[in-house]
This record gives structure tokens, C-alpha cells and sequence, in this order.
């Protein structure tokens, strides 16, 4: 049990901060961060236990459990998303109450915003933890819901609301994706449990087509080209979310499910291969893109698409530090975003030419933020220097041409990063008075993610036995990977100073290139993904509004557009099943007459309905037919069918004469006057309907298996405790059909309840 | 001339909700089952409102809580089916079982299908009822309209 430990805390987290948000606001986030540390503790508390495995049965007939794991991955994603979720609560409670007074909301809604944010935190753990596909895509989907609900929390703000829109969009639509792949992949192996499929994979290898399903969902979650474009507009959002969802949690999703299915896309270089060159175009659009975005969260998200690039590569050429390099960039990134926030909140500026300077005025997070930069830029004594020393090492293995890619994306790494702290801090002191100094909360977060930068760097042997647990479950073997600084002309070293210095040579020339790069982009920009999925809902928009004009213009059209394709399927149906002796007609003998006079007094009400004038005739002509048909199964030996039919037959009867007082007179008469002339499509489309409904039947009762059907049945209900056949069939054989027939019925008992009041209060505004 | 219908509907409507019972509690041995007994129940409100009118009607508090009653059968029905499931039979799986010995006294035999049967009934008649109350609110406001001023 202490394996779900961390988890129920995780999930603990978001109900308990909202009771302590009842009693004070303030609290909440208090709580929310003490509950996420708990949980952090309960996590080390399981390394110490001998349990790695816990498996649930919850449908066992299905094959379905529900299976958690403590390794490697689950470790470090773990605590990464809860010691970032932590202090991006306690930044919250800063910045929170500022934001939501610009934004003209009541100040309890912080509460709601870091129960918000908990909640995807426990999303999060539960990702990391679960070790079976089905429950993978659960919770993936459990972190797209929050994020949209994170990304539009100023519901009063569009853009928000259109950037939410748009990253769920498109990360639950390749989420589906990711679902298919899971599907495919459970029913080739007879199993969703992640062991399981792992040694079925190694003696016979995954489809092509599933794991690409299971990459885009990835690709789609880490924003990668070509989903990239759903991450800078979901800068929308409060800054905390950004600083959360998109540099430790939502993004690092993506690339942990790559990790965590690695052993599936070992053995499949094609796909691997794809995945590589999406990394470097990523990396190199990423890079680009943010040594030009002025807007400087902008920047962050498009340095993160890079980021995530950098790691899908390490994924792709399976290299051992592909962890550690998400591990590695999260902290920075978390620490670089909380202090774009705080500098937005300092001064209420958002874009870098309006900035500058601020130095003078934050000094503490000045110093703070530059530890985040170097750490991200890959500087020695920081801990992102190792995430490119592993970076490199991968590079190196496989040649000049991947080594000469790694630099110039390590170079524009460094160069936007400059760009990024040289834009918010550096420069000559402004002119305007003094920006008030920050409040410490919204600093000290950004302090203690420095310090953890620091420490890594100073001392990166505390980082070797996660980093090599990590690599091992994600590869499957013993990991050598060794963190430590080698003052010598290995080619990791000559990469990484050549990247620093192209970086400097690129910042330091920054006003010449800037203009003209931007122009290019700008250009680009409207060939990109974005542009093709705006075209794409456009089209769809247009065909649905298309479709539903069609449909509804003529009600005697959209009765005609269910029964037509019905009636061509069913054709079509007959038209391709080869079946002997298809259409047959019985014997009709002597004890048959009262069936034989039932089914023509049906048949005659119901050619009766063709000529009939007034809606109460029509109605009472088709119950006719209702009636008759009862009396056809009571004749048939069907006392339950026959009970049934009358019951229902006679609340037809008296609903539809009571629905046709409520129907306006002129409607219904004009009505009655189409039905009385009808046009030549509508004859067609009946004919249609009709003859399939009558070739369908006759070919059915021609096939009857009497002895196996019904002999069967009739033993099976024996010994179901049911002597009544039927009642038999509906509640036992047929259980589940029933269940879902009833809950249509429930649907549409809530359909007709809303429909009516509806029309009823529009008519009392009316009055 | 006093009509006979007004008395003789009230006088029938206990009578069919009793038969109504009887129909699912005898479903599993014999003609009836949850549907149609829910169906009669319905027809028994029915006729009520026809005669004695929506105010007098609604006195009953299942007329008045008709539509959550489905609610509940819905949840009895999904609960039979699927509870089990947590004690690792098959979804829909009954009992007894069939190796399993019954408990009952005559006609009336304790399975949990008579539970799936109950939800099935209390849906049919929530339906009906809420479609009838809806129609004869819409037809009262409409006549009050067109008696107002």
C-alpha cells in the first residue's frame, strides 16, 4: 500500500485546500504546498520499501486492472511535479490576488485557481505512477481537462478562452490518437498491462501504425512541430499556469510517455528516425522563434517547444540522459516564467522592448533569474550543464553532421536566453521612478528553484543514482551514465564552448540580424500548422452549417435524410450477404386464420394512414396498426410481447392527442397539406425506406433457427432462475442491451423536460 | 347528466397501480416484468389527470417526484448491472446464480432481477408521467392565455 501513498496525498491535496481556503483564503495555498511535500516524502519513504509493483483487479472478466509502478521515470517525474507544483502554489498566493483585481474578480477565486492547479499536480502524479495503457490515457486526458480549465481561467478574457479552446483541441485530439494506439496495441498483445506488453513487444514487434499513434499523442502533449502552435497562445493564461503546465507538467508529459514506452520504439527505427527529425525541426523553429518573440512569456514557450526538442532527439537516438534532460530544464524554465510574472506584476509591462533595466529595482531576482538562464543555457556549475553534456554525448556518437546541429541549437539556446535576462534586467537604469519592489513570496520561489540549480550543478552526484533509475527503466538495462566535469578536449567539452561562443557571437551582433529574421518568420508564418488547422475548422464549419441547412429546411427532407441511407444500408446489406434460399414463404394452414385476419386489418389500417385527412384520424389509424400487431402476438403464443404492445400502444395513443393540442392549427394544417401532395423525392425516398424495411423483415423470418434459438433460450432461463423467457432475455441474456436502452429513455425523458420548460419561460418573457 | 367516468377512474386507479405491482413482482415466473408495469402505472396517472385534472393529480407525491424516480431507477438498473463487477463477476451477472439454490415463499422468488425489473419500471413510469405533466402544463397555460385579457 505505501506505494499509493504519494498519490492519494497528491489527490488529497486540491479537496483540502479548498476546505482550508473556506476557512481563510489565504490558506489555501498553505495547505495545497504542505500536502504537496507530504506527498514528496511519502515518495521517498517508498524508495525505501521492497514493493515496485501493485496490480488491482477491476474488471478481471475484461482483462482490466489497475496497475502502479515505482521506478526510475515514476520517481523523478514524480518529484519534479510535485516540488514545482509546491512553490508555483506558493507563487500563486503572491500573485493571485493582484491578477484577479486586474481582472475584476472576487478574491476567493484564488482558491478555486490553486485547487485548480493541485488537481492537475495529482493529474500529473497519477500519469508518472500508472503502469498500464488504458490508465496512461486516462490520465493524460485528465491533464488535458484541468489544463483547458488552468489555460481559460479569465473566462471574461477571449483570447484566453480561444487559447484554451485550442490546446484542448489539440491535445485531446491527439490524445485520441494516442487512444487508438493503445487500443491497437492491448488487442495485438491481449493486455494493457506495460510489463506485460513489453515482453510480448520483444519476441514480436509493435505495428508501425500504433506507434506512431502513441507518438503524436506524445508530440502533441510536448508541443511539437506539428502541434506546436497551441503553446504560445495558451500564454494567455495566468502566469503560474504557464510556469507549471508548460515547462514541468503538461509538455514534460509528452516526452515521459516516449520514456515510458521506449521499449516499444527500440526496436523500430522508421518511426525513430521521424521522431529525430521532428526534434530538430522543433529545436531549430523553437530557437528561432524566440530570439525574436517580444513578448517575454512568449519567448519562454517558444524556447520550451525547443526545449522539448532537444529531449525528443535524446528519445529518439535512445539515449540514457533523456530524463535528466527533462529533469534538468524544468526547474530552470519553472524558475525563468515565475520571474517573467513577477517582473509583469513589478511593472504591469508583458513585452521586452518595454522593459529594461530592472536590475536596479529586483535585485534579489535579478540574480535569481540569471542563475535560471545560466542553467538553461547549459553554463558550468549550473545543473543544466549536464542536460547538454548528455546532449552532446548522444550527438557525438553519431557524427559531425548531428554534432554540428547539437551546437548551433545550444548557440540559440544561449543567444535568446541572453536575449531574454538581458531584456528584463540588463540595460540603463529607466528613466520613469522606481518600480516598487516585489513582494517576497513572489520571489522566494524563484530563489529556492536557483538555489536547487546550483546545487546540482555544484554537486552532480546527487543527481547520478535518479538520473541512471530513470534511464534504466526507460531502456530496460543497466545504466552507466556518469555526471561530472572533465577538464579536458573531449568532444562533449569542445561542443559545448563552441556553442557558447556562437551564442555570444550571435547576442553580441543581435541588432543586425533581429530586423531581417523577423521578416522571414513572419513570412513563414503563413504557409505554418497554424494556418492549415485554421483552414481546417473553417472547412468543417462550413460543411456542418452546409449539412444542417440541408437537413433542416423541410421537415419531410430530414425525415427523408434518416431514412434513406438507413433504407440503401439495409439494401446494400442484402445486396452482399450470400444467403441460400433467402426470401421464402411458409405454409399457411387452417389454424392460422385469426393471425391472417389480425395482420390484415393491420395492413389495412395502415395503407388507411396514406389517404387519411386530419392529424387525430392519422394518429388513431396508426394505433390501429399498434392494436392489430398485438393482437398478431397474442395469437402467436407472445402474452408478454402482446401485454407490452397494448400498454404502449395506449399511451401513444393519448400522448400524441395531447401533443397535438399543443401544436399550433395553421402548422398543422400546413402539414396536412404537404402530406397530401407529395413531391416525387419524397415517393422516392419512401419506396427506398419501405422496401428495404419489407426485404429485411421477409429476409429475416426466412431464417429462423427455430431449434437453436429458442430450445436454447427456453433451457438457459430454466436454469436462470426465470421460467418467463422473455423476462429472461431482457434482464439476464440481453442485461446490458437493456441497460443502455434505458438510459436512452432517461436521456430523452431529460430532453423532453428541458425542451418544454424552455419553450414554456421563453413564452412567459414573452408576456 | 352526471358522468359515470370521473368516480369510476378514481375507484380504478388503485386497482391498476396493485396490478401494476403484481406484473413486475410476478415478472420473472410469469407475463409481466418491470416495462410494462411501469407502463400501466403510467396509464393509471393518466387517466387520473384526464378526469380529476393536473392540481388534483399532483397531490401524489410520486406524481410530483416522477421524473427523479427515473433518475433512481436508472440507477438501480446500472447499479445491478454493474456492481457486481466490483466483486469480480461479469457486468449483468444476477443472483443467485444459476447453481445457486433460490429463496422465495410461493410466487414470489428473491432475485436481483426483481431490482433491474423495479429500475425498468420506475423509468417507464417517470417517463410517462413527466410527458403528461409537461403536456398538461402547457395546455393549462395555453388555455389561461387565451382566457386572459
Amino acid at each position: 500500500m505505501p506505494l499509493l501513498l504519494p498519490i492519494l496525498l497528491a489527490l488529497a491535496c486540491a479537496p483540502l485546500a479548498y476546505v482550508a481556503g473556506r476557512w481563510r483564503p489565504g490558506a489555501a495555498a498553505w495547505m495545497g504546498a504542505l500536502g504537496a511535500l507530504a506527498a514528496l516524502g511519502a515518495l521517498v519513504y517508498e524508495w525505501t520499501q521492497e514493493t515496485t509493483r501493485l496490480v488491482f483487479p477491476w474488471a478481471p472478466s475484461w482483462g482490466l486492472s489497475l496497475e502502479f509502478t515505482r521506478d526510475g521515470l515514476s520517481g523523478l517525474y514524480a518529484s519534479m511535479a510535485l516540488t514545482i507544483g509546491a512553490l508555483v502554489v506558493l507563487y500563486s498566493r503572491a500573485y493571485m490576488p493582484h491578477h484577479l483585481a486586474e481582472e475584476q474578480r472576487p478574491p476567493g477565486d484564488e482558491v478555486r485557481f490553486q485547487g485548480l492547479i493541485l488537481a492537475f499536480m495529482a493529474a500529473m502524479v497519477l500519469l508518472v505512477t500508472v503502469d498500464d495503457l488504458l490508465l496512461l490515457f486516462v490520465a493524460l486526458d485528465l491533464t488535458t481537462i484541468i489544463s483547458y480549465l488552468l489555460i481559460g481561467f479569465d473566462r471574461e478574457d477571449p483570447e484566453s478562452r480561444a487559447a484554451a479552446l485550442l490546446s484542448l483541441v489539440l491535445t485531446g485530439a491527439t490524445s485520441v490518437v494516442f487512444f487508438a494506439g493503445a487500443m491497437t496495441l492491448g488487442l495485438q498483445y491481449g493486455t494493457f498491462s506495460l510489463p506485460l506488453v513489453f515482453e510480448r513487444a520483444a519476441q514480436s514487434p509493435a505495428s508501425t501504425g500504433a506507434l506512431v499513434c502513441l507518438a503524436v499523442g506524445a508530440l502533441g502533449k510536448s508541443a511539437q512541430v506539428p502541434f506546436h502552435f497551441w503553446l504560445p497562445r495558451a500564454m494567455a493564461a495566468p502566469t503560474p499556469v504557464s510556469s507549471y503546465l508548460h515547462s514541468a507538467a503538461m509538455v514534460a508529459a509528452g516526452v515521459f510517455l516516449l520514456q515510458r514506452l521506449y521499449p516499444l520504439f527500440a526496436p523500430a527505427t522508421d518511426v525513430r528516425h521521424g521522431l529525430l527529425v521532428i526534434g530538430f525541426v522543433s529545436m531549430g523553429m523553437g530557437s528561432l522563434m524566440a530570439l525574436v518573440a517580444d513578448p517575454f512569456k512568449r519567448v519562454l514557450a517558444y524556447s520550451t517547444i525547443a526545449q522539448y526538442g532537444y529531449a525528443l532527439v535524446l528519445v529518439a537516438l535512445g539515449s540514457e540522459g533523456a530524463p535528466l534532460y527533462v529533469a534538468a530544464h524544468a526547474p530552470c524554465k519553472a524558475a525563468l516564467f515565475l520571474t517573467a510574472g513577477a517582473v509583469t506584476q513589478v511593472t504591469g509591462k508583458k513585452k521586452l522592448s518595454e522593459v529594461g533595466g530592472l536590475r536596479h529595482a529586483l535585485p534579489v531576482l535579478a540574480g535569481a533569474s540569471a542563475i535560471a538562464a545560466a542553467g538553461l543555457s547549459a553554463l558550468p556549475l549550473t545543473v543544466g550543464f549536464f542536460k547538454d553534456e548528455v546532449f552532446f554525448h548522444a550527438l557525438a556518437k553519431e557524427g559531425p553532421a548531428f554534432m554540428a546541429a547539437g551546437v548551433v541549437g545550444a548557440g540559440l539556446t544561449l543567444a535568446y536566453t541572453l536575449r531574454l535576462w538581458w531584456g528584463l534586467f540588463g540595460g540603463p537604469r529607466p528613466s520613469a521612478p522606481a518600480a516598487p519592489a516585489a513582494p517576497p513570496l513572489l520571489v522566494a520561489p524563484v530563489v529556492v528553484l536557483a538555489a536547487s540549480i546550483l546545487l546540482g550543478g555544484v554537486l552532480p552526484g546527487l543527481l547520478v543514482t535518479p538520473a541512471r533509475a530513470a534511464a534504466e527503466t526507460m531502456r530496460g538495462e543497466p545504466s552507466t551514465l556518469e555526471l561530472a566535469y572533465h577538464l579536458d578536449a573531449r568532444a562533449e567539452n569542445l561542443l559545448a564552448v563552441g556553442a557558447w561562443g556562437l551564442g555570444a557571437l550571435l547576442f553580441a551582433t543581435r541588432n543586425a540580424w533581429t530586423p531581417a529574421l523577423s521578416r522571414v518568420l513572419n513570412a513563414a508564418s503563413h504557409v505554418g500548422a497554424e494556418r492549415g488547422y485554421r483552414l481546417l475548422l473553417l472547412q468543417l464549419d462550413r460543411l456542418s452549417t452546409w449539412l444542417h441547412e440541408k437537413e433542416v429546411r423541410d421537415l419531410r427532407d430530414r425525415v427523408a435524410s434518416v431514412l434513406v441511407p438507413t433504407g440503401l444500408l439495409g439494401l446494400t446489406v442484402l445486396g452482399v450477404t450470400p444467403l441460400r434460399d433467402r426470401f421464402t414463404v411458409g405454409t399457411v394452414g387452417p389454424a392460422d386464420v385469426t393471425l391472417v385476419m389480425a395482420l390484415a386489418f393491420a395492413s389495412a389500417a395502415a395503407l388507411a394512414t396514406l389517404r387519411a385527412k386530419g392529424h387525430l384520424r392519422l394518429v388513431l389509424l396508426i394505433s390501429c396498426v399498434g392494436f392489430s400487431l398485438a393482437m398478431v402476438f397474442a395469437f402467436a403464443a407472445a402474452p408478454d410481447v402482446a401485454l407490452t404492445s397494448v400498454l404502449v400502444e395506449t399511451i401513444f395513443t393519448l400522448l400524441f392527442a395531447g401533443l397535438l393540442a399543443l401544436l399550433p392549427r395553421e402548422r398543422l394544417k400546413l402539414a396536412q397539406d404537404e402530406a397530401q401532395n407529395p413531391r416525387g423525392r419524397d415517393r422516392l425516398a419512401g419506396a427506398v425506406a419501405g422496401a428495404s424495411a419489407f426485404l429485411l423483415s421477409w429476409s429475416a423470418l426466412s431464417h429462423l433457427h427455430v431449434d437453436r434459438v429458442g430450445a436454447q433460450t427456453v433451457r438457459l432461463a430454466k436454469a436462470a432462475h426465470s421460467p418467463n423467457v422473455v423476462a429472461a432475455v431482457l434482464t439476464d441474456f440481453r442485461g446490458l442491451d437493456t441497460v443502455g436502452e434505458m438510459t436512452v429513455v432517461v436521456a430523452a425523458l431529460l430532453g423532453v423536460t428541458s425542451l418544454l420548460s424552455l419553450n414554456l419561460s421563453r413564452k412567459g418573457k414573452k408576456q | 347528466m352526471i358522468s359515470f367516468v370521473p368516480p369510476l377512474s378514481r375507484l380504478l386507479l388503485w386497482p391498476s397501480l396493485i396490478i401494476a405491482l403484481a406484473l413486475w413482482l410476478k415478472g420473472g415466473a410469469s407475463v409481466g416484468g418491470g416495462f410494462p408495469a411501469g407502463a400501466l402505472a403510467g396509464l393509471a396517472v393518466l387517466l387520473q389527470y384526464v378526469t380529476a385534472g393536473r392540481d388534483q393529480t399532483r397531490r401524489f407525491v410520486a406524481v410530483r417526484y416522477a421524473a427523479p424516480l427515473a433518475g433512481v431507477g436508472l440507477l438501480l438498473v446500472v447499479g445491478t448491472a454493474f456492481l457486481p463487477v466490483l466483486a469480480g463477476y461479469a457486468p449483468m451477472s444476477l443472483f443467485p446464480r444459476p447453481d445457486q439454490q433460490e429463496l422465495g415463499v410461493g410466487g414470489l422468488h428473491l432475485h436481483t432481477a426483481l431490482i433491474f425489473e423495479g429500475g425498468l419500471m420506475l423509468i417507464v413510469f417517470g417517463l410517462v408521467v413527466t410527458v403528461i405533466d409537461r403536456f398538461a402544463l402547457r395546455t393549462d397555460s395555453d388555455a389561461e392565455e387565451e382566457a386572459g385579457p
